[in-house]
């Protein structure tokens, strides 16, 4: 697949503080590219950088082919953004905000279709202070997506949404790529960042610490699997000796097995060999919480919680 | 750059503006409600002191010339203060909208509501108190417009160097009311001890209302309140292209 982003050692500093690395990355055509990391870890000065909108340091960004820092206006044309921490004037009204910056892009943008696909069209007459924060962010996608960008950059879009609102900009995000758009997409969210992403990048601390996608990463940094079950009988040392188990734990009647692979079937068929039928059996596979945990060697900060 | 999206912006921008009670208040209620005051004040006033003509008249002109100051300290900056913090530059500029149009647009939308604040307050004026209309309408309209395109120079160098909305507030405040009560809109500057008169003499304000009401008057064309006008248009905007292009 072609590439829509390519980005050589890209290294930022704010005077001796690095907020990029030395980062490299591609993006294909038409996925959901994630970044994914704890808030401060340079997510969203890599792609300011990458719009143009920041001049990095050093490194080599090409977007669509283009040079951001010398072909800027020719590249935000083609490219839809919705910036983190940005805001539109509090009294302009959601149709003024589509109509005067649809007047700023090339070619003839049918607005009101977006007002329509983004559930914005009871609002059309609302002004930006009156909007709920999902409103909010649904109105900036839209003007992202004004002018057929052939890219889109969403930063933190689902922040201090609901958990109702936040399943609804996935699902439409989804519909953006499925439109053919690619986006890149950064986020603090685990769970946004497992759902969402064809393919990610983990950042810690300005660097890129792992890219894959998402179940490539589980399978490959953490393929731990817990058993769970319970039981009244008291002599199980014959479970640490079955194929893929690590460790068995026990607390009261439940038992926890860790191992790795088909640990699960070969655990269950053990417990019938040893006539144990526990009705509770399950299973918890790792999550990209557990990856993060792995490549930063480090507990997930606070903004994971 | 298509064309009719500048004016499109211009036109959201004049009807923001119609929407901020605080700009509407600062730029047509403030100048109009202290105008009907000062100027009924010293309605049968006149003389030397109030440049040979009625006290009224005298204000009234006066006052066209502090729509300009008010808008250009206090309401332009603090709007375009609170673009710059709340991102709502950045937001423009990712869509492809240039700083440039939007300082651009809004000095024009400042402009047009200077004019359209000072026919008001004309207006009402009329209503209460009988003076003198311009001996000379061209050269009124001309101090009128160099005195406004200084001072929209000026409310941009101000929201340029504020960090905040609440920082452009303040000094455009601190800024506005000493210019106002020395630049003769206040007590007459015959009335004035001769520091603070010389303090009010190099204060932009003065040059504006001295613009304003010397062809009003028919004291002819001020030609040095002009240049002083002119170099502070340069000026403030150099200044301003030179800091918004840095940052």
């Amino acid at each position: 697949m072609a590439s829509v982003i390519e980005v050589e050692e890209l290294r930022k500093t704010y005077g001796s503080q690095v907020a990029v690395d030395g980062v490299s990355l591609e993006v294909s055509r038409g996925e959901i590219f994630g970044l994914l990391g704890p808030n401060g870890a340079g997510k969203t000065t890599m792609v300011e950088c990458i719009q143009g909108l920041r001049r990095p340091d050093s490194g080599r960004v090409r977007v669509l082919g283009m040079d951001p820092q010398r072909e800027t206006e020719a590249l935000r044309r083609r490219i839809g953004s919705q910036l983190q921490e940005s805001a539109l004037p509090d009294r302009i009204r959601v149709w003024e905000a589509l109509d005067l910056f649809a007047s700023f892009m090339q070619g003839t943008t049918d607005w009101r279709a977006l007002l329509e696909q983004w559930g914005l069209r009871e609002k059309r007459g609302a002004t930006f202070s009156s909007l709920s924060g999902g409103q909010r962010q649904r109105l900036f996608v839209a003007l992202a997506l004004l002018g057929h960008p052939e890219v889109v950059f969403l930063d933190e879009l689902t922040q201090g949404l609901d958990p109702a609102a936040r399943r609804v900009a996935w699902r439409l995000i989804r519909q953006v790529r499925d439109a053919g758009t690619t986006v890149v997409l950064v986020t603090h969210y685990m769970d946004e960042a497992e759902q969402l992403c064809d393919r990610l990048a983990i950042v810690d601390r300005g660097k890129i610490v792992a890219l894959d996608s998402p179940q490539n990463l589980i399978n490959r940094f953490a393929n731990g699997i817990r058993v769970i079950f319970s039981t009244d009988q008291h002599d199980l040392g014959w479970l640490a000796s079955v194929p893929h188990v690590r460790a068995v734990g026990r607390h009261g009647p439940r038992v926890e097995v860790d191992g790795t692979g088909p640990v699960l079937a070969l655990v269950a068929s053990a417990l019938v060999a040893h006539g144990i039928t526990p009705s509770d059996l399950r299973v918890e596979q790792p999550t990209l919480e557990d990856v993060f945990l792995a490549v930063t060697g480090g507990p997930a900060q606070e903004a994971f919680a | 750059m298509n064309p009719r999206s500048l004016v499109k912006l211009a036109w959201v921008e004049t009807k923001l503006f119609t929407r901020e009670p605080l700009a509407l208040l600062f730029t047509l209620v403030f100048p109009l409600v202290v105008m009907i005051v000062i100027a009924g004040v010293f309605a049968s006033s006149g003389g030397p002191v109030f440049s040979g003509v009625g006290g009224s008249e005298y204000y009234v002109a006066g006052y066209v010339g502090v729509v300009i100051g008010s808008i250009g300290l206090v309401s332009l900056p603090a709007h375009l203060a609170a673009y710059h913090e709340r991102g709502i530059l950045r937001r423009f500029r990712a869509s492809s909208i240039p700083i440039w149009a939007v300082f651009g647009t809004q000095a024009i939308v400042s402009l047009v509501v200077a004019i359209a604040s000072s026919l008001l307050l004309v207006l009402v004026a009329l209503l209460f108190y009988r003076f003198d209309l311009p001996r000379s309408f061209s050269a009124v309209a001309l101090g009128f417009v160099v005195s406004a395109l200084g001072f929209m120079a000026l409310g941009l160098l101000l929201a340029t160097l504020s960090r905040s909305a609440r920082v452009a507030q303040a000094v455009g405040l601190s800024l506005f009311f000493p210019m106002w009560l020395l630049s003769g809109a206040g007590p007459p500057p015959g009335v004035m001890p001769d520091t603070m008169r010389r303090v009010g003499d190099v204060l932009p304000l003065t040059h504006v209302v001295r613009a304003v009401q010397h062809p009003w008057f028919g004291l002819g064309l001020p030609g040095t309140d002009l240049v002083y006008l002119l170099v502070l248009l340069l000026a403030a905007g150099g200044l301003t292209a030179f800091v918004a292009g840095r940052g």
